[in-house]
């Protein structure tokens, strides 16, 4: 099946005025700016496949929101091609973002003042929604999101959790074939975080939407997303699969050992002892040169153990491993 | 066509229930508006015992202007409420331009439709009501012409200054903040041809006939309504240059403003 | 060091900053001087147009009637002539809480903020303005060391009118979630009868009484008087005795509203 989303060496420049200092430095501005240019997107190629979930992850000024606001039509990128659902976003914008539902973090798309169900309501009209489909998607919406006990809350006194939920359906209500979560969980407790994940693990299954999320809560990715994306300095650094990540960047697991008393030496080979508390030790041994049991089969012989853990690495170490560039140089993109 | 009307009215109804909402600070900023557009003609009627005329009109003829003016202004306040530079810019500043962009609608449709200020209403009023009393006492001898043209003329000021309103909010695609000066075309030009253009000084007058046209848009077609002579002597089709002014205006705002969109979709952050 | 001397320290301190963060606003205030020149040359075209033939009328000349355009134009940035809602901002954000508990009054706190940016605002754009119209028109000045000193007192006198009078508008805001709307209208009704709109000897005696028992003369009027020199020393010294009974007036009044609002805010808890 045709990808719904193809991006091939996609580029995005910015022109930043460099601002000169002190008065005359203004008032030189004013006449002569000079610019330097910022590479928000530097080359980037993917395809996603229809009724993927793809969380899209790098730090903060890596390229995420711009790469999710070109898809989206609201942004014209600088170089490469774009297609989405056969269009390019940005040449047919009402006919793409009719298509498409969106959630940018904290900015809601309701109106202010209004109740929710009113906001609901008038977004049909906006994006004319045969009323029996809006009935039907607002009902089943209303029982997935429990909506119903603040359908008449105007939107400004609603808390943020509430706000998501709402914006959420508001973004699904014209049964879009793609939407995009720019942190969707950002700010919200854990009950909150998890029945927004629920949502949206149900209408990626049940609908066949095609999600695409960016987030900082590397736990919404663990939970949600089989394929992940790792973007920085406007270069993805890596795509696929999540076990894959792990295979690949995971391989350094820790050890903590407690011993029966304090010994003086500790060190083994094939592991390195990263802290020492009394008679607890953690070492630190990379999977693929030494499995967990010859670790400790070199420990006991030594010593003697009463207990131990071993602990994968998790996703946010091996995320920060890589935006730190220790564990890979950056591969030719795509 | 008929969806476009139905979907602006859907949010311009938005807007006035919002505002419905805090019914007390309404009613007041209501009466505050209208004793200020109160204050600049009633000031000047107040020291008119004094004086009898100014540049040789009468007080009535200059409520001619000034309720013309003041009402056409407030109407277009109204309707281009959200292309108010003041409120445009907080649409960019606070990210709702990019959600207004991810709807299937036009863009100035819906910027049209985020914005309706009702207190404008007093305006509007004071203004008609100048305009009323001041027709009233001028006893204008009104031919169907004269009659037909007036609405015209009332739509070219709106048209006009609507203009400026969106030269200013498309101005804010690369500044941000709302340019200040802008300010001196849109209010200091209401003020300006609210009295009549020849008190001015040469230099003034002569920027608002070539460069800023808005000499055109009152002083002329007042000329006209009032049957004075045109102490400028310009061609004789000047006092119905209104519309097309206007208009032309508009339109010509309208360009800059696409073009401010695009450049807005090619550097937003 | 004495108490005294610390507090005027302190207050000479904050209006320095507050001085400094005004000038600071270059863009703001070239927009508004640019805006103010505008507006006072519109103004000065109609009082000429009005005027016509006449050489003066009740005491003032045409010079001096455009000279007053001027005047009002410098001292609207100066007064805050448009509005000013930054204390009652302050209590709808709950900032004021923090601004109660410094160790200073709390009129004079705003006092001394309010005279840093009036003086700035009187040099960036009163003294501009004046000077530009300087260069356009043939305008009156005072003649007379005596004269100058006697503008200056009504100046400083109208800022401190001015200045009171603001801050007691402002107060509203500890017992109406409207204060902003009854600021405004109050602030228009001032424009009209601090004689901003028109000087107020040109209104009807029986209006002008009226102005009179409020203390808006006493904020642009007085100072518009002094200056073109309309009044005999007799009438200037009275003059800005007014001005200093209603400066005292006010000050006291706003004491006594201020720590009812206070009361009121603490019995509340904000």
């Amino acid at each position: 099946m045709a990808p719904i989303i193809k991006v091939e060496n996609l580029h995005k420049h910015f022109k930043v005025a460099r601002h000169r200092r002190g008065f005359l430095g203004a008032f030189r501005g004013l006449v002569s700016r000079e610019y330097e240019t910022v590479r928000a997107v530097d080359g980037i190629s993917f395809e996603i496949g229809r009724g993927e979930l793809v969380g899209y992850i790098g730090p903060n000024g890596a390229g995420k929101s711009t790469t999710i606001k070109i898809l989206a039509g609201l942004l014209v990128p600088t170089g490469g091609t774009v297609i989405v659902n056969g269009r390019v976003p940005w040449r047919e914008r009402k006919s793409h973002v009719a298509t498409i539902g969106a959630v940018f973090g904290q900015r809601t798309t309701l109106w202010w003042d209004l109740p929710v169900i009113e906001s609901l309501e008038l977004l049909q009209y906006v994006y004319d929604v045969p009323p029996e489909r809006f009935r039907r998607n607002l009902a089943e919406f209303r029982e997935m999101l429990e909506l119903d006990q603040f359908l008449e809350t105007p939107v400004r006194s609603l808390s943020l959790g509430q706000r998501m939920r709402a914006d959420l359906c508001a973004a699904m209500l014209h049964d879009p074939m793609l939407l995009f979560l720019d942190e969707p969980t950002i700010g919200l407790d854990v009950v909150a975080k998890e029945r927004i994940r629920q949502f949206i693990r149900r209408i990626n299954r049940e609908r066949g939407t095609t999600i695409i999320l960016t987030t900082h809560d590397l736990s919404d990715v663990e939970k949600l997303c089989e394929r992940v994306m790792i973007i920085d300095h406007g270069r993805l650094l890596f795509d696929g699969e999540l076990s894959e990540l792990r295979n690949r960047f995971g391989g350094e697991r820790e050890m903590v050992v407690y011993f029966d008393q304090e010994y003086d030496e500790v060190a083994v080979d094939g592991a390195e002892v990263v802290s020492r508390n009394g008679k607890r030790v953690t070492y630190r041994f990379d999977g693929h040169e030494i499995t967990a049991s010859e670790l400790i089969g070199r420990i006991s012989a030594r010593h003697r153990i009463r207990d131990l853990s071993v602990r994968e690495a998790d996703i946010e170490d091996l995320v920060r491993k890589i935006y730190e560039g220790r564990l890979l140089e950056a591969p030719d993109a795509g | 066509m008929r969806r476009t009307i139905d979907i602006y009215l859907r949010l311009i109804s938005v807007q006035i229930r919002s505002q419905m909402q805090y019914r007390a600070s309404f009613l007041m900023s209501l009466s505050a508006t209208a004793l200020i557009t109160f204050l600049g003609f009633g000031s000047l009627a107040m020291v008119f015992w004094r004086f009898d005329n100014i540049g040789g009109w009468t007080l009535w003829e200059v409520g001619f202007l000034y309720g013309m003016v003041e009402a056409a202004f407030g109407t277009m306040d109204l309707f281009f409420s959200g292309f108010n530079p003041h409120i445009f810019s907080r649409l960019i500043r606070m990210g709702t331009l990019d959600q207004i962009l991810l709807r299937p609608l036009s863009v100035t449709l819906q910027v049209l439709g985020s914005s309706f200020i009702m207190k404008r209403l007093s305006r509007i009023s004071q203004g008609a009501l100048i305009f009323v009393i001041s027709v009233a006492m001028l006893d204008v001898h009104w031919t169907p012409a004269k009659v037909a043209y007036l609405p015209l003329v009332f739509f070219g000021l709106m048209c006009f200054f609507g203009g400026f309103f969106v030269i200013g909010s498309t101005l804010t695609f690369w500044t941000v903040q709302p340019i200040e000066v802008v300010n001196i075309f849109t209010y200091g030009g209401r003020e300006m041809i609210a009295y009549p253009m020849h008190i001015y000084e040469r230099w003034m007058r002569d920027f608002f006939t070539y460069i800023v046209p808005a000499i055109f848009l009152n002083y002329y077609p007042a000329l006209y309504f009032l049957e004075k002579p045109d102490p400028f002597g310009m061609p004789d089709f000047a006092p119905f240059l209104a519309p097309v002014v206007g208009v032309g205006m508009l339109v010509a705002s309208f360009a800059f403003w696409s073009y401010g969109i695009r450049h807005y979709q090619s550097t937003a952050t | 060091m004495s108490r005294f001397a610390r507090r005027i320290r302190l207050f000479v301190e904050l209006s320095r900053v507050s001085f400094r963060r005004q000038l600071a606003y270059r863009t703001a205030n070239l927009a508004g001087l640019a805006t103010n020149t505008f507006f006072g040359l519109l103004r000065a075209a109609v009082m000429v147009a009005l005027y016509g033939a006449r050489q003066e009328v009740v005491g003032m000349s045409v010079r001096d009637a455009i000279t007053y355009t001027g005047i009002t134009q410098a001292v609207i940035a100066y007064l805050s002539v448009f509005g000013w809602t930054e204390l009652m901002d302050t209590v709808y954000t709950g900032d004021i809480s923090s601004d109660l508990l410094k160790p200073m009054d709390y009129f004079t706190f705003w006092m001394a903020r309010d005279l840093g940016r009036a003086l700035a605002s009187m040099l960036m754009r009163g003294l501009t303005v004046m000077l530009i119209y300087a260069l356009v028109f043939d305008i009156t000045v005072p003649v007379g060391a005596w004269q100058w000193a006697a503008l200056l007192a009504s100046l400083l006198m109208g800022w401190l009118v001015s200045f009171s009078w603001r801050f007691l508008v402002n107060l509203a805001a500890f017992w109406t979630p409207n204060a902003l709307g009854i600021s405004r209208l109050i602030f228009a009704t001032s424009w009209l009868m601090s004689g901003f709109m028109m000087p107020l000897r040109f209104f009807p005696d029986w209006f002008v009484g009226i102005c009179y028992l409020t203390p808006f003369p006493a904020m642009i009027n007085t100072v518009v008087e002094v200056y073109v020199g309309v009044l005999d020393a007799q009438g200037v010294i009275t003059a800005l005795a007014a001005q200093a009974m209603w400066a005292a007036g006010l000050i006291w009044v706003s004491q006594v509203v201020l720590r009812a609002g206070i009361r009121k805010l603490v019995i509340q808890g904000g």
